[in-house]
């Protein structure tokens, strides 16, 4: 009896058609994967690889402040000015030699890849970040997580790109995606991230590319919850709001928080490029001078300045400290945080923001109920309000400030007092100063880069605009050829418009009309002998930019009414087109 | 500088998809594993924390406390144990401004479980720290009928006596005495527990409750001193007299040293010798004992004017005077005192007794606290008041 096995009843798949039914497969899936759809799946991993990155800056950070800090809160220790002043000579050693393009909080830099780099972001600058802005925060200088956890999910995000070899329109997205996955990651609220990234890096709303952020952005938060767990960055108090009239109080906030806004957004525009300015050998030091200036505040009693600061915030919002405390904290926190950001120490704006609005609110609130006893709003609710306040104050996001805060609080009770206080703060900060400070930032660099706000204060030109009153002759092309002639007697225009029932409208000529008429056509109706094609017509409220495709090619543009396409508005011509663009420009 | 992988497999997306797949997972595993180390390190770090706040909160160091445990919860942020630890601290810092955090952290904890006895006992004091009857309340049922690690029924009458003592101390005894009521149900066959309940009783001037409970001390513990007291005072306070006797003559007995005791016996012994109203005394002894307290007030009248510069003998003295009147009704009734061994004035003993009794409460109310007699007839007064209405 043979050992081996007669296989001739079911042959063995040979090697080279294993090959073709793989093939055929992969063949399958890259018809199924086309473009859009990978770019969908690919959103999904930047989510994933962001949201682990962001959950090892989050353990760097804690480990870099316990190593260095402690974990008790130190009073009065030589720690506290030391400790940021030897780290500052080490980030700035590690910015000027090894990590160059880390400076700052990033935000803008991403901003500058998606419209002047197509999408590119080296990856050194997640490591320099990564590392530079763990120690920096780590030490205690006042800068927070966010903004760089932001640019290193774009970074992320750009290197897996340029790596895949996607198109470059899809490349250039890619940072945007990486950046709201990142920021979702960090402040563990996707919808802010996804607001935040739409207003102030893409710069505008693209239905393109919202799947994308939405996708990443999710999929980092789970990561970071997955890990780290869903505790949010405080623990909200009772907040309440009861009657309408105490919407004034939440006004006055918004003003003295848009009044606040302006203050840190100039101290910081008007410092920064002083220090720029200074010899290169000094930039070894900004860092150590700010960080031994923070240490110093910290030293003199007011330790809750060092770093990102949630943990104070938790305690403002539970009515920790006495008004002025809190007022002495936000002045503090807005000289920490600009001393540090114009250092150049990499480091994100996000948390000093919302710690100064915290601080703000607080202080506020408190004053408002000592003169307003009948004020119901508890302490924690200021506070919240507050945070919002400075967030659409001085980072100027006025619909990320409301999502934030809705999303930070979980609770919708507070949504009035949070949009008038952020409508004020935003009013008063965009009047005192034009130019929001991410812009300023990045015109400080001698970059000019595209701002939702200014697109949003851009009256846009639409047809009504450039239009025209109603000729005087309308033809119709049920009439014979003779009669319109007729018509167009007492006319002076070149071109006619024809109403043509029931498909919509036409041109003639006056030259076109007279040889029909010369050739005999006189009997036959207008419609019988025009060609079949109609003008196309446009609406009143479109863009004026939609008729630019058609004014080239018509003589005169038909602008009909929505209700009914043979009622008209009146028309356009491309001379009457380029007059309003040329108004327009020279009113500019 | 940019970093690219070889290109060892052809690009298409399935291959991509299944390379960053396995890049994902490893990832995945890998700072898992980093995280893992990290919070062991961290929770490590918390539990030397978490001792050391519990060493400054048990020796009265709050605020140290309250820096240990917030330490202790960066390091471990959802450890139930270590945030009721730091409300509690918050809340027995005694600095108001921390009662919200402190509520906050405990409110969170109750939204996880809202079953735990432990955190509604928390939120309950809390809500007492505020005087807030309705929240305490509310807390303190919870804390009842909540699930507790240990012990169960002592914590639960713990709970309930705490209640007790704060609704007694909001002044709300109704609300008291319906809790009393519940515990005075459910109390071990335990001595000092009755002893406690007997004792809140008392507070909400339940007198008739409080008997009970140290009637069951004694059930008990016969020879329990304190309850003997107790229980005499009890008898006392709720006009029991000839029992209040009994029980206080046992108590001197078993503690001689006791001046409350013997204070309140002497008083009963007067209450008790110069009643006119008592049942089981003859016509002669009654109108003894009228004749009696009829005099006493007249004194007691004479005293108290004299101590307010009075003179009731005076000319011109304001017949609007309180005290006046009295003595004016007294000098009426004086004469009525020949007529009560008639048998047909029945309501003459009221009417005569009835003038005593306004003295003695007029002059309580204008000279202060009675002794002796005057306050051995100003009880009787009232005991009578109470049995009338």
């Amino acid at each position: 009896m043979s050992d081996v096995v007669s296989t001739a009843g079911s042959p063995e798949p040979s090697p080279a058609s294993s090959l073709r039914t793989t093939e055929r497969l992969f063949s399958t899936l890259e018809g199924v994967f086309h473009e859009e759809v990978f770019f969908l799946i690919l959103s999904v991993f930047i989510g994933i690889f962001s949201g682990l990155a962001v959950v090892c800056f989050r353990l760097a950070i804690d480990w870099m402040h316990l190593a260095l800090l402690g974990p008790l809160p130190q009073t009065h220790s030589w720690r506290l000015f030391a400790v940021p002043s030897l780290a500052g000579l080490v980030v700035a050693v590690l910015v000027l030699h090894v990590f160059p393009t880390i400076r700052g909080s990033g935000v803008n830099q991403t901003k500058a890849a998606l419209y002047i780099f197509n999408g590119f972001i080296p990856f050194r600058t997640a490591v320099g970040k990564f590392i530079c802005a763990a120690i920096a925060i780590g030490s205690g200088q006042s800068l927070g997580p966010e903004d760089p956890s932001l640019q290193i999910g774009a970074s992320i995000a750009s290197a897996l790109g340029r790596q895949l070899e996607i198109s470059r329109e899809k490349l250039r997205l890619m940072a945007p995606v990486g950046a709201a996955a990142g920021l979702a990651a960090a402040f563990n609220a996707p919808i802010s991230a996804v607001l935040f990234v739409i207003e102030e890096v893409i710069g505008r709303w693209s239905a393109g590319i919202l799947g994308s952020v939405v996708l990443s952005a999710v999929s980092s938060v789970v990561i970071v919850r997955w890990f780290l767990g869903s505790e949010p960055l405080f623990r909200i108090p009772v907040t309440t709001f009861k009657r309408p009239t105490e919407l004034i109080a939440y006004a006055v906030l918004g003003i003295v928080g848009g009044l606040a806004s302006v203050a840190f957004a100039k101290s910081i525009g008007y410092l920064r490029p002083l220090l720029k300015a200074l010899p290169r050998w000094t930039q070894y030091f900004q860092p150590a001078l700010a960080g031994l200036l923070i240490g110093l505040i910290a030293f003199l009693g007011a330790p809750q300045i060092m770093g990102a600061g949630y943990d104070s915030m938790d305690q403002a919002m539970h009515g920790q400290y006495a008004w002025k405390v809190l007022a002495i904290l936000a002045v503090l926190k807005i000289a920490a945080t600009t001393v540090s950001f114009v250092s150049g120490t990499p480091g994100g704006m996000f948390a000093p923001t919302l710690f100064i609005g915290a601080m703000l609110g607080g202080a506020v609130g408190d004053i408002e109920r000592i003169f307003f006893p009948h004020l119901t709003g508890s302490t924690g609710t200021y506070v919240l309000v507050g945070m919002g306040v400075l967030f659409a104050g001085f980072l100027r996001v006025p619909m990320t400030s409301v999502f934030m805060v809705l999303e930070v609080s979980g609770n919708y009770e507070i949504i009035v007092p949070v949009i008038v206080a952020n409508t004020f703060s935003y009013l008063v900060s965009r009047g005192l100063q034009n130019v929001p400070i991410f812009d300023l930032l990045t015109r400080q660099d001698g970059l000019i880069l595209p701002s939702l706000e200014e697109e949003r204060e851009e009256a846009i030109l639409r047809v009504e605009d450039a239009m025209l009153p109603v000729p005087g002759t309308i033809l119709r092309a049920e009439d014979y050829v003779d009669a319109n002639a007729r018509r167009i007697q007492d006319s002076t225009d070149a071109t006619f418009l024809v109403r043509m029932h029931p498909s919509g409208w036409g041109t003639i000529t006056r030259e076109q009309l007279q040889r029909l008429f010369q050739e005999g056509k006189g009997e036959l109706t207008l419609g019988s002998v025009l060609p079949p094609q109609t003008v196309p017509s446009l609406y009143p409220d479109l863009p004026l930019d939609s008729a630019l495709r058609y004014v080239n090619n018509y003589a005169l543009v038909p602008v009909v009414n929505r209700a009914d396409y043979l009622h008209l508005e009146g028309v356009i011509s491309r001379d009457s087109v380029f007059q309003k663009y040329g108004a327009r420009s020279n009113r500019d | 500088m940019s970093w690219r992988l070889p290109k060892l497999v052809p690009r298409s997306a399935p291959i991509i998809l299944l390379v960053l797949t396995l890049a994902a997972v490893t990832g995945f595993a890998a700072v898992g594993h980093l995280v893992a180390r990290y919070n062991a390190n961290q929770q490590s770090r918390g539990r030397k924390l978490y001792a050391l706040g519990l060493t400054a909160a048990g020796a009265g160091r709050y605020d140290d406390a309250i820096a240990a445990f917030r330490a202790a919860l960066t390091c471990d942020p959802a450890n139930s144990q270590y945030q009721l630890s730091l409300a509690r601290a918050l809340r027995d810092s005694n600095d108001p401004r921390r009662l919200d955090e402190a509520e906050s952290y405990l409110i969170a904890l109750w939204q996880r479980a809202p079953q735990d006895a432990a955190v509604n006992l928390a939120l309950a004091r809390v809500a007492a720290h505020r005087g807030s009857i309705e929240d305490a309340t509310r807390y303190y049922h919870n804390a009842m009928y909540g699930v507790w690690n240990s012990d169960p029924d002592s914590n639960r009458s713990r709970a309930r006596i705490e209640l007790i003592q704060f609704l007694l101390k909001k002044g709300a005894p109704a609300s008291a005495e319906s809790e009393l009521m519940a515990l005075s149900t459910s109390l071990p066959p335990d001595p000092p527990a009755h002893l406690e309940a007997a004792q809140l009783f008392t507070q909400a001037q339940d007198y008739s409750g409080a008997l009970t409970q140290y009637r069951e001390v004694l059930h008990l513990d016969p020879s329990n001193s304190s309850a003997l007291a107790g229980a005499g005072e009890a008898a006392y306070n709720s006009g029991n007299y000839a029992t209040a006797q009994h029980d206080l003559q046992a108590a001197v007995n078993a503690d001689s040293q006791n001046a409350n005791a013997r204070q309140l016996l002497a008083t009963t012994d007067l209450i008790l010798r110069n009643n006119p109203f008592r049942s089981h005394i003859s016509d002669v002894e009654r109108n003894r004992r009228i004749a009696a307290a009829f005099a006493q007030a007249e004194k007691r009248l004479t005293e108290c004017a004299q101590q307010t510069g009075l003179n009731l003998n005076a000319t011109g003295v304001s017949p609007a005077s309180p005290l006046a009147t009295l003595q004016s009704r007294w000098m009426t009734t004086k004469p009525e005192l020949d007529r009560l061994r008639s048998p047909a004035e029945t309501d003459l003993p009221d009417t005569i007794m009835d003038v005593v009794f306004q003295i003695e409460q007029q002059t309580a109310s204008v000279c202060g606290p009675p002794q002796g007699m005057d306050l051995a007839l100003f009880l009787i007064s009232q005991k009578r008041e109470a049995a009338i209405q």
